[in-house]
């Protein structure tokens, strides 16, 4: 099919295709060419050779020497006179004293004076003096701070009260029933505690990873202080009654050493203690929203309980270790969003927001029931826990609980200087398309009122919530605002749409096949990552291009980027270890042989 | 996988619906799926008796060797 004049514009510098078989003397115009975009297709089957074709920008206007069939690439043979193709960047220059004075007025924005010249000659520049102040660089403005406490626990045992003693936290024997009794659809409830030299031991499907932590007397979630346990978190797992693993797909059952990939932010470190429950639910209410639900409600009964003892810890000598989050304004900086897609499909896809505790339920609200709309929240209410995941597909990439508590684009956005992080958008992902049409354009609207130059978009998993990801991309783009995708893609998780915003991508993946491996939290987002969708959302919005994708996934492309920013900054990025760093149990061993 | 690029279109039938996944029993009764709801794309309200489209390939073995760590979770999850 012939292209538009605009889409050849575009497509300057891509190679010239005849779309239709064209008469020996023909003028060559943007009607006789085939669109770009088919072209990986046709090479990848065969159909095309591309080999010494000429460009778009170098053929239109040239005459054809021979009648050529359809599908034709133009080469030097095949036509008169390779035309003169004009630098896209050339356009921009001044050609006059009045255009000069026109860009000095444009671009004065949050209080940044920016003139580009690409090449010139003889340019003068005059500025009133009351126009830029010594002063002129606005003043950061702090408008929050959070204070994490940590509090070291290195022995966890049962007793007869839940209290923290010192370094050791006892949990109260019989616990179990009062959680029981708390949920209708629960029928029983074990705690395992998993201490180091027990993380070979077999696990139902990991549910979910959480932080222990509360809040300092009536502070809210996301400001004051927050009191933490080192070295020991909550794990949820669970079965129906019938031992069908609740969440059902993507099952990370087995042995915990082989199927957890230790440090991610949503992950146990190594060394960690565990204070596994196994949820038993109704049988057939694993796959409906009240059977997860309640196996997440009955752990935060004990959850809740230690919470309640650690504000009862009166000795500040027990605090290990103090972090002070502080979320400042910066006027002047480039503003960004960070827009994070979450799961809102319903049942195990559904998150609960703002607790009233770090990583709590009471006072929380599902997304699916907020209607998946966009939800603003301070980055330092995501670092305070306000997000309870209740994700449960598929384990290597599904953001859990901790990773918000931990989230590394957050925390990298946060602590630059140079960027103005005026929030986190939260944004759930329904079921049906109409619906992630409806939520995406909220999206776009509240990312236009806010007037910010960047925005990153996040995402976590794959299947159909890549609709709206690609969509939140869109709708961000298509109001000029330059914008970074994260996702886990590579081969299994390839994005099922694409849109011209989708330009400026990072794949989360880790796994050495690309696919979801089963190992918990292995391709979720970390700090290597967050570190280049920073550097390419600084790109876009200094107006540099980022080379276009390979059209399949090639793991080089992330190690080559990884380098040019450690060159660039002078900091050494190590790339985090992956499945092979764990324990070789059979099951990958037949995966990646 | 030796023939991974030979792809057929298939469809299929929703027979069951829970909040979390549906059921679909492919036509000319060639099998049944379940997949998690984030797996579908969905247009329309979804309901039992609705028609899916997909493409698909035949399942090929990947080796001879049978994973004993599945062979576990399986007998672990029938000993409840």
């Amino acid at each position: 099919m012939s292209i538009s004049e605009a889409t050849a514009k575009e497509h300057a510098n891509d190679p010239a295709v005849l779309c239709c078989r064209a008469e020996e003397g023909t003028v060559l115009t943007s009607h006789n060419l085939e669109d770009p975009a088919i072209f990986d297709d046709l090479v990848d089957s065969g159909l095309l050779n591309l080999d010494g074709c000429l460009k778009i920008g170098q053929v239109i206007g040239a005459a054809l020497k021979k009648t050529c069939d359809s599908l034709t690439p133009l080469t030097v043979d095949t036509i008169d006179q390779i035309q003169e193709t004009q630098d896209n960047s050339n356009d921009s220059i001044p050609s006059s004293a009045a255009s000069d004075s026109a860009n000095l007025t444009a671009p004065i924005k949050n209080g940044t004076l920016k003139i580009s010249i690409g090449q010139g000659t003889d340019i003068h520049i005059e500025l009133p003096l009351g126009s830029i102040s010594s002063d002129a660089e606005p003043e950061t403005k702090l408008l929050r701070c959070l204070t994490r406490n940590h509090y070291k626990i290195t022995e966890v045992k049962r007793g007869p009260k839940t209290m923290i003693d010192g370094t050791t936290l006892t949990i109260r024997e019989g616990i179990e029933a009062d959680a029981i009794a708390s949920q209708e659809l629960v029928h029983d409830l074990k705690i395992d505690i998993i201490t180091p030299d027990m993380y070979h031991t077999y696990s139902e499907t990991i549910l979910d990873v959480q932080p222990i932590a509360t809040k300092e007397g009536h502070d809210l979630v996301g400001t004051g202080t927050t009191r933490v346990l080192d070295g020991v978190v909550m794990m949820v797992t669970g079965t129906d009654d019938n031992g069908v693993q609740i969440g059902e797909f993507g099952s990370s059952e087995g042995y915990l050493d082989e199927n957890i990939m230790w440090g991610r932010p949503g992950a146990p470190d190594q060394g960690e203690i565990f204070i596994k429950t196994q949820v038993t639910i109704k049988a057939g209410t694993n796959m409906e929203r009240p059977g997860p639900l309640a196996a997440h409600a009955a752990t935060d009964i004990i959850t809740e309980e230690i919470r309640q003892a650690l504000k009862k810890v009166a000795d500040d000598a027990l605090i290990v270790d103090t972090q002070t989050f502080e979320q400042y304004r910066r006027p002047g900086k480039k503003k960004v969003v960070v827009v994070k897609e979450i799961m809102g499909q319903g049942a195990m896809h559904d998150n609960l927001l703002l607790p009233l505790e770090p990583v709590g339920i009471l006072g929380a609200k599902p997304n699916v029931d907020l209607g998946n709309v966009p939800v603003m929240v301070s980055p330092l209410e995501v670092l305070d826990g306000c997000i309870h995941a209740l994700t449960c597909i598929g384990p290597a990439s599904k953001e859990m609980s901790r990773h918000y508590f931990r989230e590394p684009l957050v925390l990298e956005t946060l602590f630059d200087p140079e960027l103005d992080l005026c929030g986190v958008l939260l944004v759930g992902s329904p079921q049906i398309n109409a619906e992630k049409f409806y939520v995406s354009r909220r999206v776009g609207m509240t990312c236009e009122a806010m007037e910010v130059d960047g925005a990153f978009v996040t995402t976590e998993g794959f299947g159909n919530n890549h609709i709206d990801f690609a969509s939140h991309i869109e709708q961000i783009g298509m109001r000029d605002i330059a914008v970074v995708g994260l996702s886990f893609c590579a081969k299994q998780g390839a994005l099922v749409v694409g849109n011209k915003y989708m330009t400026h991508m990072v794949d989360n993946n880790k796994s050495e096949g690309g696919i979801e491996n089963e190992v918990l939290a292995n391709n979720t987002l970390c700090h290597e990552d967050a570190i280049r969708a920073i550097a390419m959302l600084k790109a876009q919005m200094s107006g540099s291009s980022v080379k276009p994708a390979e059209r399949k996934w090639n793991p080089d492309i992330k190690k080559n980027n990884i380098e040019l920013i450690s060159n660039v900054t002078g900091k050494p990025i190590v790339p985090v270890e992956n499945e092979t760093s764990l324990p070789m149990s059979q099951k990958r061993k037949e995966k990646y042989s | 996988m030796k023939y991974g690029d030979k792809i057929i279109y298939m469809e299929g039938i929703i027979v069951e619906v829970s909040d979390g996944a549906v059921g679909i029993d492919l036509k000319g009764r060639l099998g049944y799926l379940k997949i998690p709801m984030r797996m579908l794309i969905t247009d329309y309200e979804i309901k039992v008796g609705q028609e899916v489209g997909f493409n698909m390939s035949f399942i090929e073995q990947l080796s001879a060797d049978v994973n004993e760590i599945y062979v576990i979770n399986q007998i672990k999850g029938k000993e409840k």
